[in-house]
């Protein structure tokens, strides 16, 4: 998938039918059903790689039949976890290869539309984006009939004005309407009732990304990188305190250590590595104790971890974990749409006391309570927004809480080589 | 189908969410204890404030009981350790930023907040955190104040501004925990309903200015009663501390008003104490001299003006107005007065108003439909009687006539030998009657009335007036007993009354004072209203 981003011209049209780039659309399209194609993503196990890891097959299954209503895809470019930058990489590296997957996404699903909802920060993203979508308009992949074969399908693309929140799905939703970003209470599932009332599904970039090359080569081949249960590759954005922060694509199942140590080759400075995030701020951290972990869900659950975005960010021994907490924590506070109760106060109540245990004027028994009102958010709310800013504190705590009590008993940060806040 | 709730078997409609469900069947708070902030039954759902959540069997996650849709079978259980919890754990994030300044809030004694935080909350803050601040006392239109601090963002107010009048001048701006209530730029709340999103604020963010600091409503006890504003008959709680009243507040009758009134109507309850009342009967002097009058004098001197023209002209020459602010049992006392004296001389004149789709009904009074059913027609005719002599002693209940026909009523009212006015407010006319009468208002009497749509309600005393003041129906009967006119024997008694109107008109049958059950009833063959 990302095999050939390092390329220029892989983001123009010719560049990208020159890979042979629209031929496993056009394999599709002509010679699959829209059943055949649903069957084979599948039979391939792809999982949405926009950090809920929802099986794509099956989601496009969701899609009712028949025609009696516009049928609509939503394409979430509105990649805003903190350690992931992937999709912006395949966007702005390999559009024509996210469209591809769009189109054949379309035809499985019955779809007339796609909407791109591109984040409103990835402003040179979109515009090489829109640059592939007119290629494809003048070249008849898309418009009235695509590639020849009679299917109308047409893809938009909405700029977001910059809110978190606004890449969970129904959130998106409501501000691809027009509307203020706040997620929407479920049932009805966007299957039913999604952009403008209209059955949609939603589906992340690097998601489509996948698909031509599922349909190009086939479920078995696609299932013979990753894991049983996780199937194929990912594409790893790895940050922090490493000599070679990048993205790497990788199988799933791919070991932390294997990502951090070799692929990024480290700390820099001969530092120690002392937790790594890795899916992004709102999956717990792990302590370096436990990056033997194969990077697929059902090994990093049992760690009480997940893969989220596959934004892998890597703390040294420098690094104060309060502080961490603290940026964490006002993130979250910050772009939590405020719609549920236990989100809206929960965040800015977290946030307030991780400030305070920084400053050194915590209390040991603020450790307890922040876990506390961390299990009070936990699951209780429209979307996992809450679930997101929780995770991390109770990750914290379970493998730092030294640091905390640290902060406590010295009556200030006893990290003074960490970054400031 | 069939549900459980806490091991209750129940039969409930198919496609309610749980807390439609127990709502329809009346147990909502009222037997099955479900908080909730976000909901409102005649709101879209919102799901937002995450107090309702209940445990279902077989569903591993706590669920929204406001947006969960009952399923054959579903066991519910509302009040068990987990769920305890859960309630717990939102009053304690609720009030993490909430003010606790109920001594002077203005909501201190019906907020939901103080209410659920008592049978919910932790008994001990553990935020050491400096509260939100926010603004204080902030103008959001001509009718509402909002305390910004206060809101916990349940968006009723957002989504009744959107829904109910359609105008939507609310909104929440920003995000998380610094999330504001605020009108859109250049858009006061001012609409014709506005007042209804202080009812329903669940703490005491939006408060009315009519009623702001007037009295602390512990002090209050709820009557209730109707607004008589408009012909609609919107069901309300007569709010009142010694022996006056402090405001209306809607109460839900969903075949009259759902919960909702207009501000008009809201604000109508100023005119039972207001300044303008006729604060007792009197005696109008040819020269002009205003004498105030027991009852018994003022009857007798009703009696003799109308006995005059009946002996000089006979009892066809006698006429009334009824009066549409009436109740249908005075209306009926009138009618009998008139089919005793043998005149058929009678008519009513009702005033109108600007009406909208809602709930506003194009005529200002709230018996037009009763005095329709008592067989009253307009009073056009009547008056033209009045102007050619044929009709010289008029019993007029109320001033309508003015409203409508204006000054040409007064000028053909002018030439009267006799005129009895029975009323409760001051008006042009109160001048040319030799005999006023002031008479109640419905806050201060017992009846029925009968709105636009034939829906019969029920009104009870909330307040004694300060002065002396009677139904209209036991002036009229006064009046007849002074003139001798039969079927008048005993003291004026308005539930035999009631009886005897449901007895006599078939449209009434069942509709008396004492059978009515407290949502009222459509007349028969008015169907539903």
């Amino acid at each position: 998938m990302s095999e050939h981003t390092g390329d220029d011209a892989f983001a123009t049209l010719a560049g990208y039918r020159a890979r042979g780039g629209w031929e496993a659309a056009r394999k599709a399209l002509t010679t699959m059903s829209p059943e055949q194609v649903v069957e084979l993503v599948k039979n391939a196990g792809l999982q949405g790689r926009g950090g809920a890891g929802f099986a794509t097959g099956l989601k496009w299954s969701f899609m009712p039949k028949g025609n009696e209503k516009p049928k609509y895809l939503v394409c979430n470019a509105d990649e805003s976890e903190p350690g992931s930058f992937k999709d912006r990489l395949l966007l702005s590296r390999a559009p024509h290869q996210m469209l591809e997957g769009i189109l054949i996404g379309a035809w499985a699903t019955g779809a007339e539309k796609t909407f791109v909802y591109v984040r409103g920060e990835y402003a040179h993203p979109a515009d090489v984006l829109q640059r592939a979508i007119d290629e494809c308009y003048e070249a008849g992949l898309l418009g009235a009939s695509c590639l020849g074969t009679g299917f109308r399908h047409d893809v938009v693309v909405s700029r977001g004005a910059g809110a978190y929140i606004c890449g969970e799905e129904t959130g998106l939703l409501e501000s691809l309407e027009g509307k203020k970003g706040q997620p929407r209470k479920k049932p009805p599932f966007p299957a039913q009732y999604g952009a403008f009332g209209m059955p949609t599904t939603v589906n992340n970039v690097e998601t489509f990304s996948h698909v031509p090359h599922i349909v190009s080569r086939g479920a078995e081949w696609f299932r013979g990188f990753g894991t049983e249960k996780s199937p194929g590759t990912t594409i790893f954005g790895v940050s922090g305190h490493v000599r070679r922060p990048g993205l790497y694509e990788l199988p799933l199942g791919t070991r932390l250590d294997e990502i951090v140590f070799e692929h990024a080759q480290g700390p820099l400075g001969g530092r120690k590595v002392k937790g790594v995030i890795p899916g992004g701020a709102s999956m717990p951290i792990l302590p370096a104790s436990q990056l033997d972990v194969p990077m697929a869900n059902e090994f990093l659950r049992e760690r009480k971890t997940m893969l989220g975005t596959g934004g892998v960010m890597v703390m040294d021994d420098t690094t104060c974990m309060v502080r961490v907490a603290c940026v964490i924590t006002y993130f979250f506070r910050d772009e939590s749409c405020g719609q549920c109760t236990q989100c809206r106060e929960g965040t800015g109540w977290i946030h307030k006391i991780m400030e305070r245990i920084e400053r050194g004027a915590g209390q040991r028994s603020d450790l307890d309570l922040l876990l506390d009102i961390a299990s009070k958010m936990e699951g209780q709310t429209i979307c996992a927004f809450a679930d997101a800013a929780a995770w991390p504190v109770q990750g914290l705590l379970r493998h730092f809480r030294a640091d905390f009590e640290a902060h406590v008993e010295h009556g200030k940060c006893p990290f003074p080589e960490s970054f400031e806040l | 189908m069939k549900i459980t709730v806490d091991g209750v078997a129940y039969e409930v409609a198919e496609g309610r969410t749980i807390l439609q469900a127990l709502d329809d069947l009346g147990l909502l708070m009222n037997g099955v204890d479900v908080p909730h902030y976000c909901w409102h039954p005649k709101l879209s759902i919102d799901g937002s404030c995450r107090l309702c959540q209940v445990e279902i069997e077989g569903v591993p996650k706590l669920q929204i009981a406001c947006n969960t849709v009952v399923a054959e079978g579903m066991a519910i259980h509302t009040r068990n350790e987990r769920v305890r919890k859960a309630r717990e754990g939102v009053m304690e994030l609720l009030l993490v930023n909430h003010p606790l300044d109920c001594p002077i809030c203005d909501k201190a004694g019906e907020c939901k907040l103080q209410d659920y935080a008592f049978d919910y909350g932790v008994p001990h803050a553990r935020t050491r955190e400096p509260r939100r601040a926010a603004k204080k006392r902030v103008d959001l239109g001509p009718t509402i104040v909002f305390d910004q601090e206060r809101c916990i963002f349940c968006r009723r107010c957002v989504r009744f501004c959107r829904e109910v009048p359609g105008t939507g001048e609310l909104g929440i701006f920003v995000r998380g925990d610094r999330s504001v209530l605020e009108t859109f730029p250049g858009t006061p709340l001012d609409n014709d309903y506005s007042m209804n999103v202080a009812d329903i604020c669940p703490v005491g963010a939006l408060t009315t200015k009519d009623f702001r600091f007037k009295i602390r409503v512990w002090f209050l006890e709820d009557v209730p009663g109707v607004c008589t504003g408009c012909a609609n008959g919107c069901n309300v709680h007569l709010g009142v501390a010694n022996n006056r009243v402090y405001r209306y507040l809607p109460r839900r009758n969903d075949a009259v008003n759902g919960t909702w009134i207009c501000d008009e109507g809201r604000l109508s309850y100023h005119r039972i104490g207001a300044a303008d009342r006729i604060d007792g009967h009197a005696l109008h002097g040819a020269d002009g001299r205003r004498e105030q009058a027991s009852l018994d004098a003022a009857v007798a001197a009703a009696a003799a003006a109308l006995r005059a023209v009946i002996e000089r002209q006979g009892p066809g020459a006698i006429g009334a107005l009824a009066s549409p602010h009436a109740t249908n049992e005075d209306l009926f006392v009138l009618r009998r007065f008139l089919e005793a004296l043998g005149s058929t001389q009678a008519g009513f004149a009702v005033p109108t108003w600007r009406a909208d789709a809602l709930l506003r009904k194009p005529e200002a009074a709230a018996n037009a439909a009763g005095c329709r059913a008592l067989g009253f027609g307009d009073a056009a005719p009547l008056l033209e009687r009045v102007r050619g002599g044929a009709v010289a002693g008029l019993l007029v209940l109320g001033h309508d006539v003015l409203a409508t026909a204006g000054t040409a009523a007064l000028d053909a009212l002018r030439g009267l030998d006799a005129l009895v006015l029975a009323d409760s407010h001051r008006s042009a006319l109160e001048g040319l009657a030799q005999v006023v009468f002031a008479t109640r208002v419905p806050a201060e009497k017992l009846g029925t009335i009968t709105n636009h749509a034939g829906r019969v309600q029920r009104v009870v005393p909330a307040v004694e007036p300060p002065f002396e003041a009677h139904a209209e129906g036991e002036i009229v009967w006064r009046i007849a007993q002074a003139l001798d006119l039969p079927g008048f024997a005993g003291a004026y008694d308005v539930r035999a009354i009631s009886k005897e109107l449901a007895q006599a008109e078939d449209a009434f049958a069942g509709r008396d004072l004492d059978a009515l059950p407290p949502e009222g009833a459509p007349l028969h063959g008015a169907g539903v209203g």
